[in-house]
């Protein structure tokens, strides 16, 4: 019997051996296929999908930038200003004795230093050259909340400048920055000055950064401290060690106000464009889409493609872009929230919809092509993949929060059919699927 | 018997697995397998009057002189190269088209079950489209998938009223299901993957009944003669509630098998056998496609006592010709085989096998006007018993 049991078993492997890798037949015989299914492209008017837009601003704050911005009277109108604070001072430096040993020092003088800092040289404006004047700040400041007009605006602490835009400040002097000499401009500062900064408990610590020269928006992308350091161990010697910077921000003026139409994203803080989307559950055209029977039921199935297609328009012109802008798509899940709402994951891909910066400036009009198909499949259907309720608000937003001063315009409702919102769908109607 | 059980189990849920083995599945109700076993397959037979007892569903009585209890499995592996003009393409699947268990039923004759195929409706189809969307043209790809097919099981009962006569009385369910799918794909939209796939489907489940009798009667040593009707009532497609499409009614054929075997010789054996089923009614019932009634016949020889390796092992060698039903254009298909194979026994106490194999290999040929199919197709049967 036992030998009966491994024959069976046998006969079942080999059986489950024979029964591996299949291959379907497939043809490509037309008349194996049902008709052929319609493919046709929609576009919906903003009256027939969208309402409710609202721009919004205030998210994030420039320090999140991590960067800076000086400008004065850039295109007629922005003033921008970059503060900046160091970390406390190096403790100890490793120098060689005069016997040769490499040893610790704690015991550092501090004789002077210059205040470096270096200039984005891609998405800077300057024709030229550019005067900078540095100052030592006199008041204390908080690097998240400062303003133009506000040195401090936390919950307990509210505090406005003694003169608007970062003043009163200790003049440092000057400096050029020559944007075809390098990427850095340096300002010396004496020992008194490096003392004065030495004190981390200090809230006034501080430099501002301003442009002398009119027309000119520098980036700033990092601001510290050179110091230059007399050893115990070794007093014929200078050291140069670094203070890096602790804060880095920027304060401007004017802020933009509100667009009066259309469409806003990006900026420090940055603007959010929210809308309320609504599918039609029915079409009633193109032509070629009612061979199959119109009105013609929208439905999830049916729906391949679904894109926001937004034209570009010049922002202005203080706060055009310089750098590609990156777009973001995300639902908006409790619009009653807003501007505070939660926002759900991201329609668009990991980076973005990339968009080039002059589509903002000197190319506008341009038509920029949003996909959200499984959003809007989800409003058809009723329910989202995990079967909740579809949230049908958007929200228009750059990747990362602030993403610079500059933002992002778009034409809005009301511009003309040419320049609105439309929802572009790509569908397909097609018979059911019948017995043989 | 837990085992075994399990075993079987198994090999239902295989069976239901059935892969498609031609392109012909494209036509009307698909291509109608002969649920047989490998000898029967080896001999070109329809699974109808062999020598000896078998547990062929086709074949009620032979099944009544089986002493103990018997299970056989049947796999059935093809390679197909179908060409046609502008079109060649191969593709290769595994059926188990047969699947019975025969039982003596306390002295009321044989107890039997079987599940088996009946129609093959799997095949995918692929077209290639432009658009003119207003961006421009894009590519498409529609990818049509027919999924499914009817299978049928049968309860019968085998009895031997003498030593010549037997007769045999079976009641079958067909049961399965067919999804079709068209599915639509854009292969030129550049959106980062948001570009999703139309998708239509639809998905019926069958339902029938049949009742098959049989009798055989052995002439002594020198032949054995069976014959069997098959009845079915119309096969129901009942849409599921997801389907747009409605359901449908299709008559099923009237199904006439006669066979038999005579012994040449000592270890010398030919049988022959013919199968007719009258598709003719169910034209009505297909939206399309054509049927007709088809002839299937077979000729085969065995030699039974050859042995390999000191164990029994019969060589068989035949030849089956049979039309079939459905074509996929004007024609009128045929398929012609060749077939060699032999059985091998593997355990054995007395007279009773307690555990054998039967191989068949077949080199066939689907041909209509202008679309031929050409296929090697292996039966592979495992038979065991007294569990």
């Amino acid at each position: 019997m036992i030998r009966t049991k491994l024959w069976t078993l046998a006969g079942l492997c080999l059986l489950g051996t024979v029964a591996c890798q299949e291959l379907v037949p497939t043809s490509v015989d037309d008349d194996l296929l049902p008709p052929a299914p319609v493919t046709v492209e929609v576009r919906l008017g903003w009256d027939a999908f969208g309402s409710g837009l609202q721009v919004l601003g205030g998210y994030g704050a420039p320090q999140e930038l991590g960067s800076g911005v000086t400008a004065r009277l850039f295109a007629g109108t922005l003033n921008a200003r970059t503060l900046a604070r160091f970390t406390g001072f190096p403790q100890a430096a490793t120098v060689q004795d005069s016997a040769g040993n490499t040893r610790a020092d704690s015991a550092l003088t501090f004789v002077g230093g210059w205040v470096v800092a270096r200039v984005d040289t891609l998405s800077s404006v300057a024709d030229g050259p550019v005067t900078l004047r540095l100052g030592a700040l006199q008041q204390a400041w908080h690097a998240r909340t400062a303003t133009w007009e506000l040195a401090v605006d936390t919950i307990n602490d509210r505090a406005s400048w003694g003169e608007a835009g970062g003043g009163p400040v200790v003049d440092l002097g000057e400096a050029v920055w020559d944007p075809a000499a390098g990427d850095s401009v340096r300002f010396p500062v004496d020992s008194a000055q490096v003392a004065a900064w030495a004190d981390t408990l200090d809230l006034t610590r501080g430099v501002r950064l301003d442009a002398v020269t009119e027309g000119a928006r520098l980036r700033i992308t990092n601001v510290f401290l050179r110091l230059d350091t007399r050893s115990s161990l070794a007093p014929d010697t200078t050291l140069v060690l670094t203070a890096p910077r602790r804060d880095l921000t920027f304060v401007y003026d004017p802020l933009p106000d509100p667009p009066p139409d259309g469409l806003r994203v990006g900026g420090a803080p940055s603007w959010r464009s929210v809308m309320d989307i609504s599918v039609p559950a029915t079409l009633s055209g193109p032509p070629s889409l009612c061979t199959v029977g119109c009105p013609f039921a929208l439905t999830a199935d049916r729906l391949n493609y679904a894109a926001l297609v937004l034209r570009t328009r010049a922002s202005s012109p203080a706060f055009q872009p310089t750098d590609t802008v990156t777009l973001d798509l995300r639902p908006v899940l409790l619009r009653s929230a807003l501007p505070k709402a939660p926002l759900g994951s991201s329609l668009t891909a990991s980076l973005g919809r990339r968009v080039a910066p002059d589509l903002f400036g000197s190319r506008p009009g341009a038509e920029i092509e949003i996909p959200l198909t499984q959003f809007v499949r989800d409003l058809l259907r009723g329910e989202t993949a995990t079967g909740t309720d579809p949230p049908n608000t958007l929200a228009l937003l750059t990747t990362f929060e602030p993403l610079s001063i500059a933002f992002a315009s778009f034409w809005g409702p009301g511009s003309g059919a040419d320049l609105e919102p439309v929802l572009k769908l790509i569908v397909t109607a097609g018979p059911s699927v019948q017995l043989p | 018997m837990t085992r075994f059980a399990l075993a079987l189990v198994s090999m239902l849920v295989l069976a239901g697995n059935a892969g498609a083995q031609s392109l012909f599945n494209g036509a009307g109700l698909g291509v109608p397998i002969d649920p047989v076993d490998a000898r029967s397959r080896a001999l070109g037979s329809a699974g109808i009057g062999l020598w000896g007892t078998s547990l062929v569903p086709g074949d009620p009585a032979a099944a009544a002189r089986i002493s103990v209890p018997t299970a056989v499995f049947t796999a059935q592996p093809s390679w197909v190269d179908f060409s046609r003009e502008g079109e060649a393409t191969d593709f290769r699947s595994t059926r188990f088209p047969l699947v019975a268990i025969a039982y003596p039923a306390f002295g009321l004759g044989t107890a039997t079950f079987s599940f088996g195929s009946f129609l093959d409706q799997r095949y995918e189809a692929t077209r290639a489209a432009t658009l003119d969307l207003e961006a421009g043209p894009v590519a498409a790809i529609d990818s049509f998938s027919s999924e499914g097919g009817v299978s049928e099981i049968r309860l019968g009962l085998s009895r031997a009223l003498d030593e010549r006569f037997s007769v045999g009385l079976q009641l079958g369910r067909y049961n399965g299901t067919l999804t079709r799918t068209l599915t639509r794909s854009l292969e030129g939209v550049d959106a980062e993957g948001q570009v999703l796939d139309f998708r239509a489907d639809g998905r019926w489940a069958y339902s029938a009944t049949s009742v098959t009798a049989g009798a055989a009667a052995t002439l002594g040593t020198r032949a054995r003669l069976a014959g069997s009707l098959t009845w079915s009532t119309d096969l129901e497609a009942e849409p599921s509630e997801t389907t747009e499409a409605p359901g449908g009614t299709f008559a099923l054929p009237l199904q006439v098998r006669v066979g038999g075997t005579a012994v040449l010789a000592p270890g010398l054996l030919l049988s022959a056998s013919l199968l007719s089923s009258d598709w003719t009614s169910t034209a009505d019932d297909l939206r399309e496609s054509d049927a007709r009634n088809t002839v299937s016949y077979g000729v085969g020889v065995e030699l039974s006592r050859a042995r390999i390796l000191g164990r029994d092992a019969p060589l068989r060698l035949g030849y089956r010709k049979s039309e079939l039903p459905f074509a996929l254009e004007d024609g009128a298909p045929v398929e012609s085989v060749f077939s060699g194979g032999l059985g091998l026994g593997l355990s054995q106490t007395g007279s009773v096998i307690l555990a054998g194999l039967d191989l068949a290999i077949e080199r066939g040929r689907r041909e209509e006007v202008g679309i031929t199919e050409n296929f090697w197709r292996a039966a592979l049967t495992l038979r065991v018993a007294g569990f």
